[in-house]
C-alpha cells in the first residue's frame, strides 16, 4: 500500500474563486478549522493567486479567462466546486486541471479529503510530467547517439564503439546522450578542421 | 454521570436561575441505535446532547444533528481530523494526548515501538499519527497489529512483541480486546522484566479510572495521557470531568441568553472551558500519569494546550513546556 504523505497544511494559502455565497463561508469555515488561510475572489483571480497553495474554483459559472494561467497549467492543486453535474461542466473542470472536487452546496465536511487528494494527484501528475520530459529528451537524442557511435566506430565494430561511448559517459559522469553530443561536437569540429588540409 | 451531576449543580445554583431538564436515552453501545435515539432526544425539544464514546457513534449522529439543528457535546478523547459545526469537543485530540505522550516516552524509553489497535477509526488513525511521529523522530515501528472489535485472541500480538523487544507499546485496542491484551502483557512482564513497565511501558490515550477495576493488577505501570486524572475528591475520570465541564459551560451561558445559538454561546465570555470558535475544540491541560498501587500518579503536567485537531502546525512536537515534572521515585 502506498502511504499517503500528509502535507503540512498549517498556514497554507487557499484561494476560492466563487461569487459571494454561503458556499464560500462554509469553505472558509472548514479551511480555517484545518489551519489554512483562505481568501475569495470573483469574477477574476488576481495574479497574486499564483502564490496560493490550493485553488477552489466554481465550475457552474467558471470560464477560462478568470485564471492568470492557461487551462491545465495551474501551478498548484485545483479543487472544483461543482453544482450542476453535467458532462460539459465536468469536461471544463477537467480541462482546467481539477485534481479533486466538492459538490455544492458545501456543508460541514469534504474539504480535508479534497485537499489531500488534490495534493497527491497534483504531485503525481507533476512527477510523471517531469519523467516524461526526461524520456522525451532522451528519445530526441537517439540520432545524436547513432552519429556518435558512427564517429567512434572508426577501426572498431559498432558494439565496441557503443561500449566506448558508455565508458566516456561514465568517466565524464554524464548521460549517454550528453556524452554522445560531446563526441559529435568534437568529431564534427575535427572534420571541419581536417577539411581544408 | 458528570453531565447529570452538573445539571444538578446548575439547577441548585440560585445565581444561575435556570432549570436544565435532562432527557436520557441509552443506545447501549449499539452503533445503529445512536442516530434514531439522538433524533428522539431532539424531537423532545432538547437542543444540546451530551454523549457518545466511540468515534463510530459520533459519526453516526452528526447527520441527524445537522438535519435537526442539534448540538453534540462530545466528552471523550478521539483521533482528531474532524471539526463539525454541530459538535463541541470537550475532551482531548491528538496534539493534546498522543503527541505529548510520545514526546514524554521517547527520551525515557526509546523510539522503537509496537502499535496495536482495534479495527476501526480510533485504532487506525491513532496508529497512523504515531507512525508519522515515530518516523519523524528517527525511531522505528517494529509492528502494527489490529484485532476486530470484541476479539480477545491476543496471543499472536504478544508473541510478536516478545520477538521484536520494543522500547514501548502503544495500545489503541478498546474494550475486552484491550483487557485481554493488557492481562497477557502483565503476565509477560512478570516472566521477563524486559517487557515490564520499567523497560517497555504500555502507553494509551483512552485509559481512565473507569477501566482500573476491570483490569485489577494488570493495570500496574500503564501510562496514559489525558486532560484530567482523579486526585482526591472531584470527578471520577476525565470523561466525567469533560461532560461536567460541557454542561457547566452551557448552563452559565444559557442562563444569560437562553435562546443563543452555538456561535453566540462560544463567543460569550465566562468561566470554565475555553472553546476555540474555529474548531469547536477545547484548550486543555495535558497530564501524563502512570498507574501505581491501583491509582494514577501524575508524571508530567502541561497547562492550557490549544487544540490542533488537524495537526496542522508545522512543528508537531511543539507543545507548551511542562509546568511541572514529577520524577518517579
Amino acid at each position: 500500500m502506498r502511504r499517503l504523505r500528509v502535507p503540512d497544511l498549517g498556514g497554507a494559502q487557499a484561494v476560492i474563486l466563487h461569487r459571494p455565497h454561503p458556499t464560500v463561508q462554509a469553505l472558509v469555515r472548514q479551511l480555517s478549522a484545518i489551519g489554512l488561510q483562505a481568501e475569495s475572489h470573483w469574477p477574476d483571480l488576481p495574479s497574486s493567486a499564483l502564490g496560493a497553495d490550493f485553488i477552489f474554483f466554481d465550475v457552474d459559472m467558471g470560464h477560462d479567462e478568470q485564471f492568470p494561467w492557461k487551462p491545465g497549467q495551474a501551478p498548484m492543486p485545483m479543487i472544483a466546486l461543482i453544482g450542476s453535474e453535467t458532462p460539459g461542466r465536468v469536461e471544463w473542470a477537467l480541462g482546467m486541471g481539477a485534481d479533486a472536487q466538492i459538490l455544492k452546496p458545501v456543508g460541514d465536511s469534504g474539504v480535508y479529503s479534497a485537499l489531500l487528494i488534490a495534493r497527491a494527484g497534483f504531485e503525481a501528475r507533476k512527477a510523471l510530467a517531469s519523467e516524461i520530459d526526461g524520456l522525451r529528451a532522451r528519445l530526441a537524442e537517439r540520432q545524436t547517439v547513432i552519429r556518435a557511435v558512427t564517429i567512434l566506430s572508426v577501426g572498431q565494430d559498432d558494439e565496441a564503439a557503443y561500449a566506448e561511448l558508455r565508458r566516456l559517459a561514465m568517466s565524464w559522469r554524464v548521460t549517454i546522450e550528453e556524452a554522445a553530443a560531446r563526441v559529435v561536437a568534437n568529431g564534427e569540429a575535427g572534420r571541419v578542421r581536417r577539411r581544408p588540409s | 454521570m458528570g453531565a447529570l451531576r452538573a445539571i444538578e449543580e446548575a439547577n441548585a445554583d440560585p445565581a444561575l436561575g435556570l432549570t436544565l431538564v435532562p432527557v436520557e436515552r441509552d443506545p447501549a453501545g449499539e452503533a445503529d441505535a445512536y442516530a434514531p435515539l439522538c433524533a428522539e432526544i431532539l424531537t423532545s425539544g432538547a437542543r444540546h446532547v451530551v454523549g457518545c464514546v466511540t468515534s463510530w457513534s459520533r459519526k453516526e449522529v452528526i447527520p441527524t444533528l445537522e438535519r435537526m439543528g442539534g448540538i453534540l457535546w462530545y466528552p471523550c478523547p478521539y483521533e482528531g481530523f474532524e471539526a463539525s459545526s454541530q459538535v463541541v469537543y470537550t475532551h482531548a485530540c491528538p496534539n493534546q494526548h498522543l503527541v505529548p505522550l510520545l514526546r514524554w516516552a521517547f527520551p525515557r524509553f526509546g523510539r522503537r515501538g509496537v502499535l496495536t489497535g482495534s479495527n476501526y477509526i480510533w485504532g487506525w488513525e491513532m496508529n497512523r499519527v504515531a507512525r508519522d511521529l515515530i518516523n519523524e523522530a528517527g525511531g522505528e515501528v517494529l509492528a502494527e497489529r489490529y484485532l476486530a472489535l470484541g476479539d480477545t485472541d491476543v496471543d499472536r500480538m504478544v508473541a510478536e512483541i516478545r520477538a521484536t523487544r520494543p522500547d514501548f507499546v502503544l495500545n489503541n485496542l478498546v474494550g475486552v480486546s484491550s483487557y485481554a491484551f493488557l492481562g497477557a502483557m502483565a503476565r509477560l512482564g512478570c516472566e521477563d522484566p524486559a517487557y515490564g513497565p520499567e523497560r517497555c511501558p504500555i502507553l494509551s490515550c483512552n485509559l481512565t479510572e473507569c477501566e482500573l477495576p476491570a483490569l485489577g493488577e494488570a493495570a500496574e505501570g500503564l501510562v496514559s495521557a489525558g486532560p484530567y486524572f482523579r486526585d482526591g475528591a472531584g470527578a471520577g475520570s476525565s470523561f466525567e470531568a469533560a461532560a461536567h465541564a460541557a454542561v457547566m459551560f452551557l448552563a452559565r451561558r444559557l442562563a444569560r441568553q437562553p435562546e443563543a445559538q452555538l456561535d453566540r454561546l462560544l463567543a460569550m465570555a465566562g468561566e470554565g472551558l475555553a472553546i476555540d470558535p474555529a474548531t469547536h475544540h477545547a484548550t486543555l491541560p495535558v497530564l501524563i500519569a502512570q498507574v501505581e498501587s491501583g491509582a494514577f500518579r501524575l508524571r508530567q503536567r502541561s497547562e492550557a494546550v490549544p487544540p490542533d485537531p488537524y495537526l496542522a502546525r508545522r512543528d508537531r512536537f511543539a507543545i507548551t513546556r511542562p509546568s511541572l515534572a514529577v520524577v518517579a521515585p
